[in-house]
């Protein structure tokens, strides 16, 4: 009976302790792959190699720059530095506008391009987003 | 005049506060029964000032007293008298006002109702609740008062929030407050359980009550912060995954772990330290959920504009409270005797312990893609979002033991089973789900290699739970939440795999095809209504059999100036068609999103039926 | 022995993420860029509130040595609460306050400057936003500090002002020259 009771807890501790270690190693490999990094255009600018994942820019909708056809909402991201060329197919928030912030959420095709997945933005038009502020005030 | 009479009562509620904690460990030492009136007619002081002063605020919105500062923020005259209301709330000060209503009020009832107990324990408990309420007094008289006075007066409001003018959204906080607070009475009583030494059977049995309360609330809570995510963000999702939706969901894991396991603790004595740890983790997720809202750390698509000075007050008390939980538990652990001694592998008691392992599992990937990026960006300087793949990629696959688990763990006997009673019947059902399974699959041609073994999975569950009703050992409730949860698996795959999606950019009188479906932008015309106008659009989506009109609005309200979408969306037993659009410019083209999600509308029921489990489950013990 | 390391390794970790999340507290709202070189656009032009004149920025910040814009708006809150701030640097006399009145309507930006007081010395309507924008402004309220004579940015604040950010001001004002 002792002995079951010793050998039940050592079991129990074990399991615990590797199932433990088994999680932190598939928590961490999968952050890895799906942290979305958040860039100005003048960041990406300046970056060495192009990532082929998923990323998000942050910055000011350029005046007129807006173009929409059939199936595509095309617009420059400016932070009054760099620009980047958006390309986007699927719906727009409704803060969405020219003058106004955004973040667009896509794959960059080269520095200057990005077709985007997912565009965002705030519910209090008042109030930018604290990144796009942020990237904004590092590129001036 | 309502601005001295809240403030007024809010102080006379800081000084019986203050009285009470002074008193408490005077009277801890005598065993007077008497004394404890003393105390009981304190709060019962305290609980009546703070409902005063919560009235005086809801006069002050629905008279529009602009001499009020938080009315006139976020107020306006020509409000409906709903949103008024609930207007009191849908800010930060009213609703730190309420969050202290409702503890004040959870502490009276505790009150009441515990007359049975010791008198140590409840003087214990009332300690401690009286610290939460002080805190939030002190927070609420100096950094956030809903009583400030405007001098001049202002003969108009502000407006609030277009957004929170919403019916889904207006009765949402509080019901998710009710929750989060009666999370506090657990924190509490468990801590005076601990010290007094009487953490044992009588307490679960106490405290039980406690948690399926809250954990009702906070369910009905986040089921309604969904509706509203689905047709007000016009984004079609119910759950995105967002840092202030995880907030919610993480005190409901570690509610649903606290409540297998005080049901364990109610029968057999067992896991009393794990019960104290899960109470102490439980409100503290819950205040740091109020900190990452309310202090804007977190970037969410639901943050509204913040003050930083706020978020140092709540994030110093979360920790005092925290830190001194932590020590009162080291200090007070050999209290308890656990015994792990007479757990066997096979029973109900694992089964519990494995439910417990996976909410904690689940809970830790929630609060890890949630505060992660708050550390990566202070460490590092890196500004990341982490996206729903990273939630789905950790979770998906530990759902499927999971399931399999729910649907054999209930139907284990106390103490010791035997292995052979996962039995030819279970295997039965097993093969029927595989069988189901894989003729649903291949029937939408979708031939994952994780779609199946968690169809299989969720298909087994489901059928479990259904012949479970026909068991007469189990209890009905439980029956029906577990029924409740293998439903809402389900609805939530189907409606995954299925859910088909359309957007485009269309002008008035365009025409698409998207499947065998023909969608046409009829017409558009605008409304004028009380507090905004609305231009109306006449979808018409026509297949083979039958046509259907969609007629989704975008709002523009006047107070404050805002733009919203409003989808518009059809349900049926089987799917909803949903569609919404959005003004892109003025050159005529319209956003145009339209989707179809089947069993939508069993999500919401399934959630509906889990909670309703909880209330059978109180309802059935008092009644 | 256990029950200490337990304890202590449980403390560590509350007390190093108290640290951590204060510092993010921080972090998200900390608003001082760093702008001292930056040129600003003097040739945009801009209607006065209180007549159809047109004017430039050139024009505007011409007499005095310091030049204060203040982007606001009647609808804006924050503005609001800064607006007591400003009144009181009018009394500065090496500081001209130019007003831009953001995205605003004309009756109740008048109203507004009626209940509140008026700090500025002149203040211009910008009704689309744009020359707000291309001033560089993120949003209301916002206040840039000019130094008229080299034409530079001294200092920008977004959002309202406090009681920090006006000293600051003041000794800027103070220690330049």
């Amino acid at each position: 009976m002792y002995g079951k009771k010793v050998k039940l807890r050592a079991i129990f501790i074990l399991s615990i302790f590797f199932s433990l270690i088994l999680i932190i190693f598939l928590v961490f490999k999968s952050l890895e792959e799906n942290v979305v990094y958040f860039k100005s255009p003048t960041e990406i600018k300046n970056l060495t190699e192009l990532t082929s994942k998923k990323i998000r820019v942050g910055g000011m909708v350029k005046e007129k720059s807006i173009n929409v056809n059939q199936s595509e909402v095309n617009f420059v991201i400016t932070d009054f530095k760099n620009e980047l060329i958006v390309n986007y197919n699927g719906s727009v928030p409704n803060l969405f506008e020219e003058g106004k912030g955004v973040v667009a959420e896509g794959f960059l095709k080269d520095r200057n391009f990005l077709t985007a997945v997912k565009i965002l933005a705030k519910h209090d038009e008042n109030y930018m987003p604290p990144e796009v502020e942020e990237a904004l005030k590092e590129s001036n | 005049m309502l601005n001295q009479i809240g403030n007024y009562s809010l102080y006379i509620a800081l000084i019986s506060s203050i009285l009470i904690i002074i008193q408490s460990p005077i009277l801890l030492n005598r065993n007077n029964i008497n004394v404890s009136g003393r105390i009981f007619s304190l709060i019962s002081i305290q609980s009546l000032m703070i409902i005063i002063s919560f009235i005086a605020l809801i006069i002050a919105f629905i008279v529009s007293d602009f001499s009020n500062e938080t009315v006139y923020n976020n107020s306006h005259t020509s409000k409906p008298l709903f949103y008024k209301i609930s207007g009191t709330w849908g800010n930060h000060e009213g609703s730190l006002l309420l969050w202290l209503l409702v503890l004040s009020i959870f502490l009276l009832i505790f009150t009441i109702t515990s007359k049975n107990l010791s008198n140590k324990y409840r003087i214990l408990t009332l300690f401690f609740q009286q610290i939460i309420i002080l805190g939030f007094l002190l927070f609420i008289l100096f950094t956030s008062n809903p009583f400030m006075s405007l001098f001049p007066i202002p003969n108009e409001g502000t407006g609030l929030n277009p957004i929170l003018q919403d019916p889904a959204l207006a009765i949402h906080p509080p019901i998710l407050y009710l929750g989060y607070v009666g999370a506090s009475i657990i924190f509490s009583s468990s801590l005076a359980a601990l010290i007094s030494g009487s953490v044992n059977k009588t307490w679960a049995k106490h405290i039980k009550n406690w948690v399926l309360v809250s954990w009702i609330f906070l369910s009905i809570g986040i089921l309604l912060g969904s509706i509203w995510a689905y047709y007000e963000l016009g984004w079609g999702g119910f759950w995105f995954w967002d840092p202030v939706e995880n907030v919610s969901l993480m005190p409901w894991f570690c509610l649903t772990a606290l409540f297998h396991t005080v049901l364990i603790l109610e029968k057999r004595e067992m896991f009393q330290s794990w019960a104290v740890i899960l109470s102490i983790t439980t409100f503290s997720l819950s205040m740091s959920g109020t900190f990452l809202v309310r202090s804007g750390i977190l970037n969410s698509i639901h943050t509204f504009a913040n003050d930083p000075s706020r978020g140092v007050f709540i994030l110093c008390f979360l920790f005092i409270l925290i830190t001194l939980s932590v020590f009162i538990y080291f200090f007070y652990q050999n209290k308890i005797k656990n015994n792990f001694s007479k757990t066997y592998i096979v029973s109900k008691e694992a089964a519990v312990l494995v439910n417990n392992l996976f909410m904690m599992f689940f809970l830790s990937v929630v609060l890890i893609g949630t505060v992660y990026p708050i550390f990566l960006e202070v460490l590092n300087n890196d500004k990341i979002s982490i996206g729903p793949p990273f939630y789905h990629k950790l979770i998906v696959p530990f759902m499927i033991p999971f399931l399999i688990f729910m649907a054999i763990g209930p139907n284990l006997n106390w103490i010791k089973d035997k292995i052979n009673k996962i039995n030819l019947q279970q295997l039965l059902f097993f093969i029927l789900s595989i069988i189901v399974s894989f003729i649903f699959l291949k029937r939408v041609g979708i031939s994952y290699l994780l779609s199946l073994p968690l169809f299989i999975a969720s298909f087994f569950l489901f059928f479990i739970t259904i012949k479970d009703f026909s068991v007469k050992k189990t209890n009905l409730s439980q029956k029906i939440s577990h029924f409740g949860f293998s439903l809402f698996i389900l609805s939530v795959l189907i409606n995954g795999v299925l859910a088909k999606e359309y957007s485009s950019n269309m002008k008035v009188g365009d025409e698409r095809k998207f499947l065998n479906k023909t969608i046409k932008f009829e017409s558009l015309k605008i409304n004028e209504n009380k507090n905004y106008q609305s231009l109306e659009a006449n979808f018409k989506i026509t297949d083979k059999n039958n046509s259907i009109n969609l007629k989704p609005e975008v709002r523009v309200y006047d107070q404050p100036q805002t733009i919203t979408s409003e989808a518009d969306i059809k349900s049926t037993l089987y799917s909803d068609n949903f569609l919404v659009f959005n003004i892109l410019k003025n050159d005529g083209f319209y956003n145009v999103r339209y989707q179809i999600k089947p069993f939508m509308i069993w999500i919401w029921i399934s959630i509906i039926l889990i909670s309703f489990g909880g209330i059978l489950s109180i309802v059935k013990k008092n009644g | 022995m256990v029950k200490n390391i337990k304890l202590i390794s449980v403390v560590l970790l509350v007390i190093v993420s108290f640290f951590i999340l204060l510092k993010g507290l921080n972090k998200t709202n900390n608003y001082s860029p760093n702008l001292n070189s930056s040129k600003i656009d003097f040739n945009f032009k801009a209607k006065f509130l209180y007549s159809d004149e047109e004017t430039t920025l050139y024009e505007l910040i011409n007499d005095k040595d310091f030049s204060i814009i203040n982007i606001w708006a009647s609808w804006c809150l924050p503005c609001r609460d800064e607006h007591s701030f400003l009144l009181n640097l009018k009394s500065l006399d090496k500081l001209n306050i130019i007003g831009i009145n953001y995205k605003d309507n004309e009756i109740s930006a008048k109203k507004f400057i009626k209940e509140l007081g008026n700090p500025y010395s002149k203040i211009v309507v910008d009704p689309s936003g744009v020359n707000s924008i291309e001033l560089g402004a993120y949003g209301v309220p916002e206040t840039i500090l000019i130094n008229n004579n080299s034409k530079t940015i001294l200092k920008k604040y977004i959002g309202p002002l406090d009681d920090e950010k006006f000293a600051e001001l003041k000794l800027i004002i103070k220690n330049e020259n």
